[in-house]
């Protein structure tokens, strides 16, 4: 017995300080493409955090985000954890067949937002479109078990659009997706809609603009890549979840895009293109819908109805965005998320007639809108 | 940096180890010093601070003490009696919530807690009282009662051991490689105590305890009642082993500090098997010095009552807490009583499980309303016996739950004791050094998206 202690005692010594050098030693990298974020810097030691012990947690941070081996880690936890008592991975729960965000804690649109709509309203001449796009996790509440689908992304939706004022249009786009549930409208390993899902929202939302859309046999359909692993993926790193397909529609009607001029969050002026066909192939394959994501995007198309559209959006707006180019001169697409100022330094909304909210219900919960009347 | 985080075992503990055994006998409490401040210093200086200066005033506050010993009355008392208010003081002040409009007055920062400061500080106020007594001399030595107070294998759970017993644990330290293994076998038991069972059953718990109330079924209650008492073992217990199997590897052997309460087979027995060092520290320091001065055999039980009251007032800084102190002491008074009852003795166990997880819901809950709310749920009050929930729950945690039993019991330790002293000893010898380091790969597998379990934190 004492000699297999000793035995034990050194296998896990040797255990630990071969990944504790492993770790020290490696090679440090700065970006996680498998989980798709940037993983964590050395942490800057100042008095203040090493006061409040905030040095120690960063360090800790850093530790787990540069920890030798770590794909392979998260990704023995989460088998574990898939197959042990709830399929529920850092806040991901892990169905047959999709990943769904699952959140015990209550979620509500906050009301600055609404605030922040109705002011917007007041002070522009146009017409004020507003179409609050739900996750997967309200489109397939119901593939959770009762107690994480307690808060439903359907009562958040009617909340806030009770408080945004009348002569806003309200577009139900869960209603729309709702319907259409069986169908690949979600990504199976993301919180967002696909290209799809997108499609069948444009035909009310275009409607609405005044325009008749374009009928789905009219497209062209590209698959671009089919390895597409999305931001529930990263978390819960559920190796047997299938990736998805991202899709470009195509449809040439004669008009084409001249210009699409983007302003970055640190102030930079570039031009790109409508899809960046090389990031589809990498891991962070999402850009491939209008690449970097930035402040503003104005979009110059060749369709001459001199009609000009200023929509307001996140991530959910990107991949939409192509379907509003066949029917407007002129696209400003603003992404608050990243604008560093104020919407009128960019911008001025009165050049546009028409103006479309069109965000993740997740964007409302934070307070996503504040710069939009500045 | 918590025990059971990536950057304390894959960096603070291997270096600290390291370095302790590298330097000569004679610098070794020092360098074991430096490191607990170091690890203090992790939560931030705020606590390296905090601790120093808690230190140097009982350091002084036992001096005085000991030097006033001679002398009669009010200067006799007067240096014990300050420290230990200032001792218990600083435990109110920092535990008790509704404190928190005077910490502004002391400009405390927001969010700093003293972690461990229910236990040190019992083992500062147990020295004093044994010093005031004259049990023990004021020790000199600055190193050696500073580690008492702040070694960092003992600061985040204990064992709270009396200061006698501490000077004989630090005299009797063994430094060899059998020492290192069984503490690392002790520390990794421990992180999957904690990581594995604690968290997934909290999982478990949190999942009922979200619910509301008036919606939820009797059998969800008890399912999340089950889980709690079944979390709150594995967290606690975990802690305490983790913690013992590291004073081990630094050649320390501290006494274990649950010993398989949970499935007792009488209230008093998991009383006595629950945090075993508290309770005993209660007993020597209160209950009896207290029993011995009252006659009345009614008014000594008393005395145990209150003394358990404030046990679970010190356990949970909360009404519920001091609720539950009472209900436990008082059952314990109850079936001492009935001890002869035959039903009682043949079903130990049940009536056992069945009482303390009932009792558990004012510990779970804080609050007394709300704990009467949730036990009228369990005895069928809301009017539904079971529902959806329940059978997910239990369909998605039977395995966990009848494991976590099963581990939560002596009867996985017995087996394998009998196992080893049987013929086919040798096949426990060979697998352990194959199944621990795959016990702490699957503990680091779980902890590496986060770098650390936080699931339950006690903040004790």
């Amino acid at each position: 017995m004492k000699l297999s202690n000793k035995i034990t005692g050194c296998v896990l010594i040797l255990f630990i300080c071969f990944f504790s050098l492993a770790t020290f030693f490696g090679k440090k990298k700065d970006y996680s493409d498998k989980e798709n974020r940037p993983l964590a810097d050395f942490p800057e030691i100042t008095g203040q955090g090493l006061m409040y012990g905030d040095s120690g947690r960063e360090l800790n941070a850093y530790m787990a985000d540069h920890f030798a081996f770590r794909d392979s880690w998260i990704a023995l936890g989460a088998g574990i954890g898939a197959n042990v008592g709830e399929a529920f991975i850092n806040g991901v729960y892990v169905t047959p067949e999709r990943l769904i965000a699952a959140d015990t804690s209550y979620r509500h649109c906050l009301p600055e937002n609404a605030a922040a709509v109705n002011s917007f309203s007041e002070n522009y001449d146009g017409a004020v479109y507003f179409a609050a796009i739900p996750t997967s996790a309200g489109i397939y509440s119901d593939l959770l078990p009762p107690y994480l689908a307690a808060s439903t992304e359907k009562q958040m939706l009617d909340g806030f659009y009770g408080t945004l004022l009348g002569d806003i249009r309200k577009i139900d786009a869960y209603n729309i997706l709702k319907m259409l549930s069986e169908n690949y409208i979600y990504y199976r390993t993301d919180r967002k809609w696909t290209s799809y899902g997108a499609y069948c929202v444009y035909r009310t939302v275009i409607q609405k603009l005044g325009f008749m859309p374009v009928s789905y046999d009219k497209y062209t359909i590209r698959h671009v890549t089919d390895g597409f692993r999305g931001d529930l993926y990263s978390r819960a790193q559920h190796m047997e979840s299938k990736a998805d397909i991202l899709d470009i529609y195509e449809y040439d009607d004669g008009t084409e895009i001249v210009r699409c001029r983007a302003y970055s969050s640190d102030g930079f002026v570039y031009d790109k293109e409508l899809y960046d066909l090389a990031a589809g192939e990498t891991d962070s394959s999402y850009k491939l819908y209008l690449g970097e994501p930035a402040a503003v995007v104005t979009l110059t198309t060749t369709v001459n109805n001199d009609r000009r559209l200023l929509v307001i959006g996140d991530e959910f707006t990107s991949c939409f965005i192509p379907f509003l180019t066949k029917h407007y001169s002129e696209i400003a697409f603003v992404s608050p998320k990243y604008m560093s100022k104020g919407l009128a330094e960019y911008l001025d909304p009165g050049d546009y007639e028409q103006t479309l909210f069109l965000l993740g219900i997740d964007s409302l919960e934070t307070d996503v809108l504040g710069k939009i009347n500045d | 940096m918590l025990y059971c985080s990536l950057l304390f075992i894959y960096g603070f503990l291997p270096v600290s180890l390291g370095i302790y055994y590298a330097v000569p006998k004679k610098f070794k409490d020092i360098a074991l010093l430096l490191e607990s401040l170091v690890f203090c210093g992790f939560f931030g200086l705020h606590l390296l601070i905090f601790m120093s200066a808690y230190t140097l005033v009982n350091y002084t506050a036992a001096q005085l003490t000991f030097r006033a010993s001679r002398r009669k009355g009010i200067l006799r008392v007067l240096p014990a009696a300050a420290g230990i208010c200032l001792d218990a003081g600083a435990l109110l002040f920092f535990r008790e919530q509704w404190l928190f409009l005077l910490k502004g007055l002391f400009s405390v920062p927001e969010n700093f807690f003293p972690i461990g400061i229910s236990l040190f500080s019992l083992s500062a106020i147990g020295y004093l009282l044994d010093v005031y007594r004259g049990n023990i001399r004021a020790e000199k030595n600055f190193v050696r009662f500073a580690l008492y107070i702040m070694m960092f294998p003992r600061l985040i759970m204990g064992p709270v051991v009396n200061y006698r017993s501490y000077l004989l644990i630090l005299r009797k330290r063994r430094y060899n490689i059998g020492e290192i293994g069984s503490g690392m076998i002790l520390f990794v038991k421990g992180l999957a105590k904690k990581v594995l069972f604690g968290d997934w059953l909290y999982m478990l718990y949190s999942a009922v305890k979200g619910c509301d109330f008036a919606e939820l079924s009797a059998a969800s209650a008890w399912l999340g009642i089950t889980a709690y008492i079944l979390c709150l073992y594995f967290t606690l217990s975990g802690f305490a082993d983790m913690g013992a199997g590291i004073s081990r590897c630094f050649g320390m052997r501290f006494p274990v500090s649950f010993s398989y309460p949970v499935f007792s087979g009488r209230i008093r027995y998991f009383a006595s098997g629950w945090f075993i060092q508290p309770v005993h520290w209660f007993r020597e320091y209160l209950t009896k010095p207290l029993s011995s001065q009252v006659r009345s055999k009614n008014l000594s039980k008393g005395i145990f009552v209150a003394v358990w009251v404030l046990g679970g007032y010190w356990f949970g800084f909360s009404l519920g807490g001091a609720v539950w102190g009472a209900l436990t002491g008082a059952s314990i008074l109850a079936e001492n009583r009935l001890r002869n009852v035959r039903l009682l003795k043949s079903n130990g166990i049940f009536y056992t499980f069945f009482i303390t997880s009932f009792f558990a819901v004012f510990l779970s809950t804080g609050s007394v309303p709300d704990g009467l709310r949730y036990m009228w749920v369990m005895t069928g009050g809301s009017g539904i016996p079971a529902d959806a929930l329940a059978a997910y729950l239990f369909r998605a945690y039977i395995v966990v739950i009848l494991a976590a039993v099963y581990a939560s019991t002596d009867l996985f330790a017995n087996t394998i004791q009998r196992i080893r002293c049987s013929k086919c000893g040798a096949v426990v010898n060979v697998i352990m050094p194959f199944v621990m380091p795959v016990l702490l790969m699957i503990c680091t597998s779980v902890i590496a998206c986060t770098g650390s379990s936080d699931a339950m934190i006690v903040r004790l």
